[in-house]
């Protein structure tokens, strides 16, 4: 007998903005104590005002933004990464400046360690960030092709993996996830697949193979993994969401079911011209050229999926920071039919 | 292999592409002149920089809101492609069917532009201009989706035929008048809420939208057109079909195809009034045009093979366009291996010199040859040039340096070094007044090859970098 599965769209959060409420080719967010979301902003080399963090939270609720891009203290080039440690202190990783940023969550600078190199406690492009629970930041070095542990106050306590294809090895990694029984997750994005370690560095196992199937990973960008070990999985260069059971089966897939933002409609009711003309388009639509192509797809039909770049669990909720829509879609978590 | 191969390779390479170096031309003239001329004509081109990881550490490149990126995107294409032809033939039709930013307001649009002259730059002329009244960029610039039945609106009729395809001189107003009839209805999908957007520079809610055409048969007037005397009831494709057949189309896109490729034309508007350099090969292409059914790939295959391409007369004749000069320089230093938030910066540098690309200054693109030359651009491009090429940090330059310093190991001479390094960057010609110029500098400042340390050698490769030869192809 046959079970199948389903992922359900919940809602969408964000806005594109160069500044001020919204993100600009957001790249990854983090929660602290207190339920607030900081979405980290990329912006992009022609238009820096986008490498920022927008705060806001669930119900989009808006606080502000801080960070700002430049080379100084507290400033970003290419942010990569957030992540938030249990005594709410903000971490950023900037693959540009080869450093990891520690700032407050009101967004003064603390301080910040790393630099150029491949010894042990350089950085050739640091990428995903994760505290395990023990308060000890595992940092993906990508271009070094391994992950690097840290205290909380950016003191170098050990390395793991090294650059290459086969198992246990990595290839220019991204994201990496932490789940309680001391597993991490780290998204092999060179190599299309999710690779599984201990805390201690050792090889436990691999999830999905390079393609464009449903089965198949591209560049797989990030990882979440639920309460019942399902693994979920941002399929970067597939533009998809994929989920994968416990023992790396694939269960289903979503291509993005992008909807109206609070923020999008506000936008919307204040600029009517462009309502009007929105809501007599048909923005479904299916071409030929979109066969074996997402990316041209992605870059037509608004709802999907366009480059996610980051996917996580907040409670029951699947965050998925779909970066070139500039926005955050929101999904419940997996569900047999 | 005789200098002279070397330096009709040097001279192929430097007008289908950006110029070679001196590792690269060896192995082409292994394959002999004609069969490397296919070999760029028939292959497709492999990328060292693949877009994933291009995409992956500057996504606006992928998803351009703006229209910079698209420039610096496509210039990675430049410098990083095995065999840039692809690029140089969608430069020879940006040039041509110049759209830009400045009314569309929406980068992804220019960019899938491009795309389409790279899918369909290489094959029958008659597809291209068909793919083209279907663009939306194209058809936003020239205000298709304006023209409806009953008011049309007359430029995408007008520049067909004036820009595009025939010239002025070869039909009359009312010949525009009937192909824009023919072209109502050809317009883009959700035009109220795409358009609205581009007139607003609208990003918002969820950046920018890729377009596509959508034929609208109930605005299309479908009465009898007379067209360059031929009668019925002409839809575009019918039009493209009849501009197709004259002669003046293939005399217009083979001068154009001379002037890209072969040496510097005067400027379009003049073309009425002046006669093309070089006549008869302009009637050859116009054959070669008429008998393989307008096929631009067979066209350009007769032009590189000919003598008229291969005569040392026209080599070095063309200046380059700022993005040539850029692209050409960054493929000799090889500064960018992997993607870098300094090829914004180099991209820029092409609008400092006069190109922005897919931002042309109106409809009818860029004044190439001389006009590219001002007090204000020959700074800039000699700025750049001669920077980039001294830089001894670039792996480019530093394997370039250690070629000149073997290959003169223990026969030091100021002819011989001179020579070597002008090989290395690609077999430049030079003149006398140039070569003493450079003879002058080695002599006041190598005087032997303990001196042929990275100080001297980087102010040697400034001053190439400033030289006239540099500036052209």
């Amino acid at each position: 007998m046959t079970t199948s599965f389903d992922i359900k769209n919940k809602k969408t959060m964000g806005l594109a903005a160069m500044q001020g409420r919204g993100f600009y080719y957001p790249f990854d967010l983090a929660f602290d104590s207190n339920d607030k979301i900081y979405v980290l902003g990329r912006g992009h080399d022609y238009d820096p005002r986008g490498a920022r963090i927008t705060v806001m939270d669930m119900e989009e609720e808006y606080y502000g933004t801080f960070g700002s891009f430049g080379d100084k203290e507290g400033q970003f080039m290419w942010p990569s990464s957030i992540a938030i440690s249990n005594k709410d202190k903000i971490y950023v990783s900037d693959e540009y400046l080869n450093k990891i940023t520690i700032m407050t969550t009101e967004g003064d600078f603390i301080s910040s360690f790393g630099q150029l190199g491949n010894a042990e406690g350089e950085f050739d492009g640091p990428n995903g960030l994760v505290f395990d629970d023990n308060n000890q930041l595992y940092i993906v070095d990508h271009r070094n092709g391994r992950i690097q542990v840290f205290d909380e106050d950016g003191n170098y306590i050990r390395k793991f993996s090294s650059e290459g294809e086969s198992e246990g090895k990595l290839n220019l990694p991204w994201g990496i996830t932490h789940i309680s029984d001391d597993t991490l997750y780290i998204s092999d994005w060179g190599n299309h697949r999710i690779q599984e370690f201990s805390t201690n560095g050792d090889f436990i196992r691999t999830i999905g193979s390079k393609g464009n199937n449903e089965s198949n990973l591209l560049h797989p960008s990030s990882s979440a993994v639920d309460d019942l070990g399902y693994v979920y999985v941002s399929d970067w260069g597939n533009h998809k969401l994929k989920v994968f059971d416990k023992h790396g089966t694939f269960l289903c897939s979503n291509r993005g079911e992008g909807t109206l933002s609070k923020w999008a409609q506000d936008f919307l009711d204040t600029n009517v011209q462009e309502k009007e003309a929105r809501s007599k388009a048909n923005l479904v639509f299916e071409l030929e050229s979109f066969k074996n192509d997402p990316f041209t797809e992605s870059s037509h039909v608004e709802k999907l999926f366009w480059c996610p770049t980051s996917i996580s669990f907040h409670k029951d909720k699947l965050l998925i920071v779909d970066s070139s829509r500039h926005r955050i879609q929101v999904f419940n978590k997996v569900e047999k039919l | 292999m005789s200098n002279k191969d070397i330096m009709l390779m040097a001279h192929l390479m430097r007008r289908v592409g950006f110029g070679s170096t001196k590792d690269e031309l060896e192995e082409y003239i292994k394959n002999g002149y004609d069969n490397q001329v296919d070999i760029i004509l028939d292959s497709e081109p492999n990328y060292e920089i693949s877009k994933h990881l291009i995409n992956r550490y500057q996504p606006d490149y992928g998803s351009p809101m703006g229209n910079s990126s698209n420039g610096a995107s496509w210039l990675y294409k430049m410098i990083w492609s095995d065999s840039p032809f692809k690029e140089k033939i969608s430069l020879f039709w940006h040039g041509i069917f110049a759209t830009g930013y400045a009314k569309l307001a929406n980068g992804i649009v220019l960019h899938d532009q491009i795309k389409m002259f790279s899918k369909f730059g290489l094959g029958n002329y008659k597809n291209l201009l068909i793919e083209l009244s279907k663009d939306p960029a194209m058809i936003i610039w020239l205000d298709n989706c304006e023209s409806h039945k009953g008011a049309v609106n007359e430029n995408y009729g007008r520049e067909l035929l004036e820009l595009f395809s025939m010239g002025t001189g070869n039909y009359t107003e009312k010949d525009i008048k009937e192909a824009s009839r023919a072209f109502t209805g050809w317009t883009i999908a959700n035009k109220d809420y795409m358009t609205t957007k581009s007139q607003r520079d609208s990003v918002w809610p969820y950046g920018r939208l890729a377009m596509h055409f959508e034929y609208k048969e109930d605005d299309h007037d479908e009465d009898e057109k007379i067209f360059l005397g031929e009668t019925g009831n002409f839809n575009g494709e019918e039009i493209i079909d009849i501009i197709c057949k004259q002669k003046a189309t293939a005399k217009f896109i083979s001068r154009h195809m001379y002037s890209f490729f072969v040496e510097d034309e005067p400027p379009v508007p003049e073309w009425p009034y002046k006669e093309p350099n070089n006549p008869n090969a302009i009637e050859l292409l116009s054959e070669v045009y008429f008998d393989t059914g307008y096929n631009i790939k067979e066209m350009l295959r007769f032009l590189f093979k000919s003598k008229f391409f291969k005569s040392e007369k026209v080599w070095n004749k063309r200046v380059k366009s700022p993005i040539e000069l850029v692209a050409g320089t960054l493929r000799i230093t090889k500064e960018f291996e992997r993607p870098d938030k300094q090829q914004s910066s180099a991209n820029s540098h092409t609008s400092f010199m006069g190109q922005h690309a897919m931002n042309p200054p109106s409809v009818e693109g860029w004044h190439w040859g001389t006009e590219w030359l001002d007090s204000g651009t020959v700074v800039e491009r000699v700025n750049f040039s001669s920077s980039k090429l001294g830089d001894v940090n670039n792996s480019g330059i530093r394997k370039i340096i250690n070629n000149v310093k073997s290959n003169i190991s223990n026969q030091y001479s100021t002819e011989l070094l001179i020579e070597k390094i002008l090989e290395e960057l690609g077999s430049i010609i030079v003149s006398k007044t140039t070569k003493d110029t450079l003879k002058d500098f080695v002599n006041s400042k190598i005087n032997s090859e303990k001196s042929l340390n990275d100080d001297n050698l980087s102010e040697l490769l400034q001053l190439i970098g400033a030289m006239p030869e540099y500036q052209r192809a």
